[in-house]
C-alpha cells in the first residue's frame, strides 16, 4: 500500500530535481528552440517564445508520467493514470518552489548572473511563462501535474490488450525476420550474404563521398581515422588485455612524421605522402617497441597509468621551448602538402574519403587475419589469464610487445593521414581526452570486433557532430549518454563472441545436435 | 555472422548520416561563377526567375553570389572553443559578437545572424566547423576562428569556399605569411607589441637585466621571444627564459628559480589567468623589487580585481585605443546588461570580437546589391578584397587598416601602467 | 618455421630485455646524479632560500595531491576502478568554497554593517566552508556511485571506467554551464589571505610560508590520519578492508555490501570536498576545469605510491608535489617539463618496483 504512493512520487521528486537543473543550465531553452526550428519558426533571439519553452515542460512531465506508470506496473491504467499524476504532481511541486525562487528574484530585480549564468531576467519571465510569478509558478505545476498524468494514461495504454493486439503481427514479422537473418548466417546462403553485404557497403563507399557534401566527407573521414585507431587500440585492449591509456602518442609520432617531412616549415623536406605515410607508420611501431620493452612486467591500471605518463610526456615535449625547433612547439606544423597519385594530387575531401576508406578496410583486413592467427590465440590466452598463458608456453613477454607494436602502427597510419588532411597538427591535437575518446570508442561499441569498433567510432565522433544542434550542450549530452549507454549495455553496443576452440569430439558432438536440430 | 553485422552497422551508418544530411545536402556552393540560392526549404535550385534578376557582379565574381530571398536571414559564421577548458574565451567573444550583430542592424530589410559553432581550439574540430560553415550557402564570413590551431586547419577549407576570415584573436604569426586570401585578422600580434615593449624596457624604464616567461601557447611563446630577441640586440641581458604550464595556480616555483636570477623586471608573454598568479605570487617569492610588464593579453579590468594592491605598478602593452571612447562605454554597458557581467572578465578579447563581427558586417553592406527581383546578392569575391581593402574602421579596441597580407591592426602600442587601481597611460 | 619476421623481432626484443632493465636503471642513476652535481656543486644556480622555497611549494601542492589520491585509493581498493570523475567531486567542492565565501562575504554584521562575516568571524566561516564543501561533494560521489556505478558491479572492468569518464565529461559540463566559464576568485577572510604568511630571512632575502599552505598541509595530515585510524581501528574499516578482500564472504559475515561501499564513497567524496575547499582558498582560481589536472596527478600520485595503500598514497602525494617543484631545478631542466619530470619518476619507479612505492595492500587480489 505504501509502495503504490511512495515510489511515483520519489520518481516524480528526481524528474523534480532534473527539470530544476536543466532549467538552471538553460536547457530547456535550447530544446524549445530547436523544438520552434522543426516547426519552421525562425529563432533568432537565444530565448523562444512561451509556448516552446511551455512544450518542453510537457515533455518532461509526460516521460515523468510514463516512467511512474511503469515502475508501479498497475494492471489497470486506472492506476498507471493515478501514478503518473502522483509523480507529475510531486515534480511540480519541486519545481513550483524553484519558481516562486526565481520569480522573488524577478519581482525584487535581483540580478545573480555572476552566480548562476543562465538566470536573466527575461528568462525568467520565460519560465513564468510571462505570468506572474505565484501564477506562474502554478501554472508550471499544473502542466507538469498533468502532463504526468497524460503520461500514465498513455502508458496504460500501450500496456492494454488492445495495442498488444495491433502490436503482435508486428512483433512476429519482426521476430521472424530476425529469425531467418539469423539462418542466413549459417550454410551456404552466409557466402552469399557476405558478397551482398560487401558489394552494398562498396557502393555506399564508393558513391556516398560524392554526393553528401565536404561537412559530411569530412566527419566520416574522422570516424574512419577513429575507426583504424579503434582498431589499433583493440589489438592491445582487447585483444591481449593490456589497459593503454596514451594510446594518442601513437597517433601523435605519425602525425608529426608525415608532417616534419611534408610541410615548409622547419626542414622543407617534402618527401611527399607516401613514404612519409609509411615511415609514419614505422616510427609508431618502434616508439611502441621502445616503450614496451621496460614496461612489460607491469599489468592492469599499472600500465594504464604509465602509458599515460608517456602519452603527456610526448605531448609536454612536442610543446617545450626545448623543442620548438624540431617540431614548432605550440604553433604546431603547417601547411603539410597533400598526397599525389600518379603524379597528380589527390588531396580533395572525396580523395581522402577513398583514402581513408582504403584504410579502414585494410586495417579491418589486418586485424581479422591477426586475430585467428597464432599471435591472435596467444593474445587471448594472455587477456584470460597471462599466468596460465605463460605456464603453457606462451612467451608472454613477446606477444605483449607485439601487440604494442601492431596496435601503434595502426595509430602511426591514422595519425599520419590525418595530419596530411586537416594539412595541421599542434600538441594540442593529441592530449589526454583523445587517448580516453578512443579507449571509450572501443568499450562503447564492444570490446575486441571490427562491427563494434566502427559502430563505436560512429558514437564517439560522428554523435558529436550530429549534437551540434545541441550547441553548448553537445558535450554535456554526450557525457550523459556515455553513462546511459555503459549502463543500458555493459557489453558494449555490439558485444563480442568469445572465439570458441573446440576439441574434435565437442566438434563432432556440436554438429550432430545441430543437425538433429535442423 | 561478421559480414551481417558489419552490414547492419554500415546501414546504420548510412541512414543516420543520410538523415542529418537533409537539410545541408543542397549544399556545395560557390563553384565560380555559380549562383547558389538560399532558402530554408528543399528548393535550393536556381529557378530561372532568380537567374534574370541577377546582377551582372555575380556572374563575374570569382567565387559567385549568395543569394538571400527577403525575409532570409545573413549569416556571420563564428568558430570558437565553447566547450572544454578554453571555452571562456569562445563564451566572451561571441557575446561581443552577438552585441555587435544587434548594433548593426539590417540593411535593406535583411537581418544579420552570428552562428557560433563550437571546435573546441583543435585543428579537428576547427576543420569540421569550416566544413559545416562552408556547406551552409547563407553563410557569407567568419569571424574566426579563436585558436590558431583551429584557424591553421579552417583556412584551406575556407579558401577552397570563398569565405573571409577575420580573427579576433588567432595570433600565430605565419597565418598571414603563408599567402592566404581569404584571412586577416584585427588581433595585435608579437611583431607588433614585443620590440616596442623591448625598448620601453631598456629605454624608458632602464632595464638591463630582464626576466622573460611566457605561457607555453604559441601567443605568449611568440611575444616572450621577439621581447627577448630585441632586448638582447639593444644591449640588455635576458638573464633566464622559462615556461609556465598554463592552466595552474602556483608558480612560486618557477617564480622562485626566476628571483635567484636577481632580474630587474619581468616580461610575461600571455593572459590575465596566468598573469594575475604570477604578480600575486612575485610578493612572496623574493620578486618584490621587480617590474611585471605584461601584453594586451594581461590588460584588463580583470588583472586589477585579481591582483589588488600587488598589481600597482604593473606594465602592459595595448593596442592604440581612444581612451574610453563612447562606444566603449556603450559596448561594456549592453554587456553587462546582457550577460550579467562585466565585459573582459571571461578573456581580454571581447572588444575584438564585437570589432571582427562588425567590421565584417560593415564590409558585407559595402558589397551587397538587391536585385531586380527583390533578393540580396553578396559576391564572395568581392567581399574577400572588400575586408582585405579595410581603411580605418573605427572599432572599440582599434582602428584597424588590413595590409597586403591580411594583418589589421598595424600601429605601434601605446603602454599604460597600473596606477591607483586603474589602468592609466605610461610616462 | 611458424613464425612471422614481427615476432622473431619481439623476440629477439625479449631477450635483450633481461639485460635492459639494470642498463636503464644505470643510464638514469647517471643522468641524475650528473645532473645534480652541475646545479648543485659546480654551478650553484640557486641558494638555499631558493630550495626552501622549492621544497615549501612542493609540500603544499603534495598535500593536496595526496588528499585526493586518497580518493582513488579507497574506491580503487574496494571496487578496482578507477573513479575518473573524482576530479570533478573535488570541482564541486571548490566551487561551494566560492559560493560560501562570497555569500558570507555579502552578509555585514558589526555596529555599522560594515564588516563582512567571512572577516568577523573568520574561524566559523571556514568551518561552513568545509562542512558545506565536504558534504556537497560527499553527496555527489555517493549518487555518482548510485547512478553510474553500482548496476556495472558487475559487469567487465574497463565498463565502470567509460562510465565515469561519461560522468566526468557531465560534471564538467553542467558545472560551466551553472555557473560559466569565468575564472573565480575565492575571497578569502583576512586571516587566511593569500599570499601574507610568516616572513623570514635567508641569505638576506625574505621567505615566506603563506598561512593558507600551512593551513591546508595541516589539515591534510589530520584528515589522512584520522582516515587512516578509521580504516584501521574502527568497525567501519574493518568491514571496508573485508569487502575489499572478498565481497561475496564479506557479505556472508553479516557485511552490507552496498552501504559499505556507498560509506567508502562519501568518504572520498568528502576528502575530495575538503580538497576542494583548501585549493580554493590556497590557490583561489576556480572554475570547471579545476579538477581535472590534480585529478590526474593525484591518480598518478597514488599509483606511484601503490593503489589501494593508504600511506602509500599520501607518501605519493607528498613526493609528486615535491618532484615537481624541485625536480626541475634540481636537474637544471625547463619548469616546462616539471610534468615530464613527474611521469618520467613514475615509469621508472614502477619498472622497478611494479606495483608502486609501498606496494598494495588494501587488498591483495586483482582481476
Amino acid at each position: 500500500m505504501k509502495k503504490t504512493y511512495f515510489q511515483p512520487i520519489q520518481i516524480g521528486f528526481i524528474f523534480g530535481a532534473v527539470n530544476v537543473f536543466l532549467v538552471l543550465i538553460g536547457f530547456n531553452a535550447m530544446v524549445a528552440s530547436l523544438l520552434a526550428k522543426a516547426l519552421g519558426e525562425q529563432v533568432l533571439t537565444a530565448l523562444p517564445p512561451f509556448p516552446y519553452l511551455a512544450a518542453f515542460t510537457i515533455l518532461l512531465g509526460l516521460w515523468c508520467g510514463i516512467a511512474a506508470a511503469r515502475k508501479s506496473s498497475r494492471a489497470r491504467i486506472a492506476g498507471n493514470v493515478l501514478a503518473g499524476w502522483l509523480s507529475g504532481l510531486a515534480a511540480g511541486s519541486v519545481t513550483f518552489v524553484f519558481c516562486v525562487g526565481i520569480g522573488w528574484l524577478l519581482s525584487n530585480k535581483i540580478d545573480i548572473r555572476n552566480y548562476l549564468t543562465v538566470l536573466s531576467f527575461d528568462f525568467i519571465n520565460g519560465v513564468l511563462m510571462g505570468l506572474p510569478p505565484l501564477v506562474g509558478a502554478l501554472a508550471n505545476l499544473g502542466i507538469l501535474a498533468a502532463a504526468g498524468a497524460v503520461g500514465g494514461l498513455l502508458y496504460g495504454f500501450i500496456q492494454s490488450s488492445k495495442v498488444k493486439q495491433i502490436n503482435q503481427p508486428i512483433l512476429a514479422l519482426t521476430c521472424s525476420t530476425t529469425e531467418k537473418l539469423k539462418r542466413l548466417d549459417h550454410g551456404r546462403r552466409r557466402l552469399a550474404f557476405q558478397i551482398l553485404g560487401v558489394a552494398i557497403a562498396g557502393a555506399v563507399v564508393i558513391f556516398l563521398p560524392l554526393n553528401w557534401g565536404s561537412y559530411w566527407n569530412y566527419v566520416a573521414g574522422t570516424v574512419g581515422l577513429y575507426v583504424i585507431l579503434g582498431l589499433g587500440l583493440n589489438l592491445i585492449v582487447g585483444l591481449s588485455g593490456q589497459l593503454v591509456l596514451g594510446y594518442i602518442a601513437f597517433f601523435a609520432i605519425g602525425a608529426y612524421t608525415m608532417a616534419l617531412l611534408n610541410s615548409p616549415l622547419p626542414y622543407n623536406l617534402m618527401w611527399g605522402f607516401w613514404p612519409a605515410l609509411v615511415l609514419g607508420v614505422i616510427f609508431a611501431a618502434l616508439a611502441g617497441l621502445l616503450l614496451g620493452l621496460p614496461l612489460m612486467r607491469l599489468r592492469g591500471d599499472y600500465l594504464a597509468i604509465v602509458t599515460l605518463g608517456f602519452g603527456e610526456i610526448i605531448r609536454i615535449l612536442l610543446k617545450s621551448d626545448v623543442l620548438t625547433d624540431f617540431s614548432g612547439g605550440p604553433r604546431g606544423i603547417q601547411n603539410i602538402s597533400g598526397p599525389t597519385l600518379f603524379g597528380r594530387p589527390f588531396n580533395s575531401d572525396i580523395d581522402f574519403m577513398y583514402l581513408i576508406a582504403i584504410s579502414v578496410a585494410l586495417a579491418a583486413f589486418v586485424y581479422n587475419r591477426l586475430q585467428h592467427s597464432r599471435p591472435g590465440r596467444a593474445w587471448l590466452s594472455i587477456r584470460e589469464d597471462e599466468t596460465a598463458a605463460r605456464a603453457c608456453g606462451v612467451n608472454t613477454t613477446r606477444y605483449k610487445l607485439l601487440a604494442l607494436a601492431l596496435g601503434a602502427a595502426f595509430a602511426g597510419l591514422a595519425g599520419a593521414i590525418y595530419a596530411s588532411r586537416n594539412q595541421f597538427t599542434g600538441p594540442e591535437e593529441h592530449s589526454l581526452m583523445a587517448s580516453i575518446n578512443v579507449l571509450s570508442l572501443i568499450i562503447v561499441g564492444g570490446l575486441g570486433n571490427i562491427p563494434g569498433t566502427i559502430l563505436g567510432a560512429f558514437a564517439l565522433k560522428g554523435l558529436p557532430e550530429i549534437l551540434r544542434e545541441f550547441s553548448n550542450y553537445r558535450l554535456l549530452t554526450f557525457g550523459a549518454l556515455l553513462v546511459v549507454m555503459m549502463l543500458s549495455r555493459p557489453e558494449g553496443l555490439i558485444p563480442s563472441k568469445r572465439p570458441k576452440y573446440k576439441t574434435p569430439q565437442e566438434a563432432d558432438g556440436r554438429n550432430a545436435e545441430e543437425k538433429n536440430v535442423s | 555472422m561478421k559480414a551481417a553485422r558489419i552490414f547492419v552497422v554500415l546501414m546504420f551508418m548510412f541512414m543516420m548520416m543520410t538523415a542529418c544530411n537533409a537539410a545541408p545536402a543542397a549544399a556545395e556552393p560557390n563553384s565560380p561563377g555559380s549562383v547558389t540560392e538560399v532558402s530554408g526549404s528543399d528548393s535550393a535550385t536556381t529557378s530561372p526567375d532568380a537567374a534574370a534578376g541577377t546582377p551582372e557582379i555575380c556572374s563575374t565574381d570569382a567565387h559567385g553570389c549568395a543569394v538571400f530571398k527577403p525575409g532570409d536571414v545573413v549569416k556571420i559564421g563564428m568558430g570558437a572553443p565553447m566547450t572544454g577548458g578554453d571555452a571562456s574565451y569562445g563564451f566572451d567573444i561571441s557575446q561581443g559578437g552577438t552585441i555587435a550583430v544587434q548594433d548593426s542592424g539590417e540593411f535593406e530589410g535583411f537581418k544579420f545572424v552570428l552562428v557560433v559553432e563550437d571546435d573546441g581550439g583543435t585543428a579537428e574540430g576547427g576543420a569540421a566547423v569550416a566544413n559545416k560553415f562552408a556547406s551552409d550557402p547563407a553563410l557569407v564570413a567568419v569571424a574566426g576562428h579563436i585558436y590558431s590551431g583551429a584557424t591553421s586547419a579552417a583556412i584551406p577549407i575556407y579558401e577552397k569556399a570563398g569565405i573571409v576570415m577575420l580573427s579576433p584573436s588567432a595570433s600565430l604569426p605565419t597565418l598571414t605569411t603563408l599567402g592566404s586570401a581569404v584571412f586577416n585578422r584585427i588581433v595585435f600580434t608579437d611583431a607588433r607589441q614585443g620590440p616596442p615593449a623591448a625598448e620601453y624596457l631598456f629605454n624608458k624604464l632602464n632595464v638591463r637585466k630582464l626576466a622573460v616567461l611566457h605561457d607555453g601557447s604559441d601567443y605568449g611563446k611568440g611575444l616572450a621571444e621577439t621581447v627577448a630577441a630585441k632586448f638582447t640586440e639593444l644591449g640588455g641581458e635576458v638573464v633566464i627564459t622559462e615556461a609556465i604550464t598554463k592552466g595552474e595556480t602556483d608558480y612560486t616555483p618557477v617564480l622562485s628559480a626566476v628571483a635567484a636570477k636577481n632580474p630587474e623586471s619581468v616580461y610575461f608573454g600571455g593572459y590575465t589567468a596566468e598573469g594575475a598568479v604570477i604578480v600575486n605570487q612575485m610578493k612572496q617569492t623574493g620578486l618584490e623589487n621587480a617590474i611585471f610588464f605584461g601584453d594586451d593579453g594581461t590588460y584588463g579590468a580583470d588583472f586589477l580585481s585579481r591582483t589588488g594592491a600587488n598589481g600597482e605598478g604593473a606594465f602592459a602593452t595595448i593596442a592604440p585605443i581612444p581612451a574610453d571612447s563612447p562606444e566603449k562605454a556603450a559596448f561594456d554597458a549592453a554587456y553587462l546588461e546582457q550577460f550579467g557581467k562585466e565585459a573582459g572578465t571571461l578573456s581580454p578579447y571581447t572588444w575584438n570580437g564585437y570589432d571582427s563581427v562588425s567590421a565584417l558586417i560593415a564590409a558585407v553592406k559595402s558589397v551587397a546589391v538587391v536585385g531586380n527581383d527583390g533578393n540580396l546578392y553578396v559576391p564572395r569575391g568581392a567581399l574577400i578584397s572588400a575586408v582585405r581593402n579595410l581603411t580605418d574602421f573605427h572599432g572599440i579596441s582599434g582602428t584597424y587598416t588590413c595590409d597586403a597580407v591580411g594583418e589589421c591592426n598595424t600601429l605601434p602600442p601605446t603602454f599604460v601602467m597600473v596606477k591607483d587601481g586603474a589602468w592609466v597611460p605610461a610616462p | 618455421m611458424n613464425e612471422t619476421l614481427p615476432i622473431s623481432i619481439a623476440r629477439k626484443g625479449a631477450n635483450v630485455l633481461k639485460y635492459l632493465r639494470p642498463v636503464f636503471g644505470a643510464v638514469i642513476l647517471i643522468f641524475i646524479i650528473y645532473r645534480l652535481i652541475q646545479t648543485l656543486l659546480i654551478q650553484e644556480i640557486f641558494g638555499p632560500e631558493t630550495w626552501t622555497r622549492l621544497v615549501i611549494a612542493g609540500m603544499i601542492i603534495g598535500s593536496v595531491y595526496a588528499l585526493i589520491a586518497i580518493g582513488y585509493t579507497l574506491v580503487y581498493g574496494i571496487l578496482f576502478m578507477i573513479n575518473f570523475a573524482h576530479g570533478e567531486v573535488m570541482m564541486l567542492g571548490a566551487y561551494t568554497c566560492f559560493f560560501v565565501f562570497e555569500a558570507l562575504k555579502n552578509i555585514k554584521v558589526g555596529a555599522d554593517h560594515s564588516l563582512a562575516f567571512s572577516n568577523a568571524y573568520p574561524v566559523i566561516s571556514i568551518i561552513i566552508a568545509f562542512i558545506l564543501g565536504m558534504s556537497v561533494s560527499a553527496l555527489t560521489g555517493f549518487l555518482l556511485e548510485k547512478v553510474a556505478y553500482r548496476p556495472l558491479r558487475q559487469a567487465p572492468r574497463l565498463v565502470p571506467l567509460i562510465s565515469a569518464i561519461g560522468a566526468s565529461i557531465f560534471l564538467q559540463n553542467a558545472a560551466q554551464l551553472l555557473f560559466s566559464p569565468q575564472l573565480r576568485d575565492v575571497a578569502n577572510p583576512q586571516i587566511l589571505a593569500r599570499g601574507s604568511g610568516w616572513k623570514f630571512l635567508i641569505n638576506g632575502s625574505s621567505v615566506t610560508i603563506p598561512y593558507t599552505g600551512v593551513f591546508t598541509f595541516l589539515l591534510s595530515l589530520i584528515l589522512l590520519v584520522s582516515l587512516y585510524l578509521i580504516v584501521q581501528k574502527t568497525k567501519f574499516g574493518r568491514a571496508m578492508r573485508a569487502v575489499a578482500l572478498d565481497k561475496k564472504t564479506a557479505s556472508l559475515m553479516g557485511i552490507d555490501v552496498d552501504k559499505t561501499i556507498s560509506l567508502t564513497f562519501l568518504i572520498s567524496g568528502a576528502l575530495a570536498g575538503a580538497a576542494g575547499v583548501m585549493w580554493g582558498l590556497h590557490n583561489s582560481m576556480v572554475y570547471y576545469f579545476t579538477g581535472f589536472v590534480p585529478g590526474i596527478k593525484a591518480f598518478t600520485a597514488a599509483v606511484l605510491g601503490g593503489i589501494g595503500n593508504l600511506p602509500g598514497a599520501m607518501l605519493g602525494g607528498l613526493f609528486l608535489g615535491i618532484i615537481e617543484s624541485v625536480g626541475p631545478a634540481a636537474l637544471g631542466i625547463d619548469f616546462q617539463l616539471k610534468d615530464v619530470i613527474a611521469f618520467l619518476l613514475l615509469i621508472v619507479v614502477l619498472t622497478f618496483r611494479p606495483s608502486g612505492l609501498l606496494g598494495e595492500v588494501l587488498a591483495k587480489e586483482k582481476v
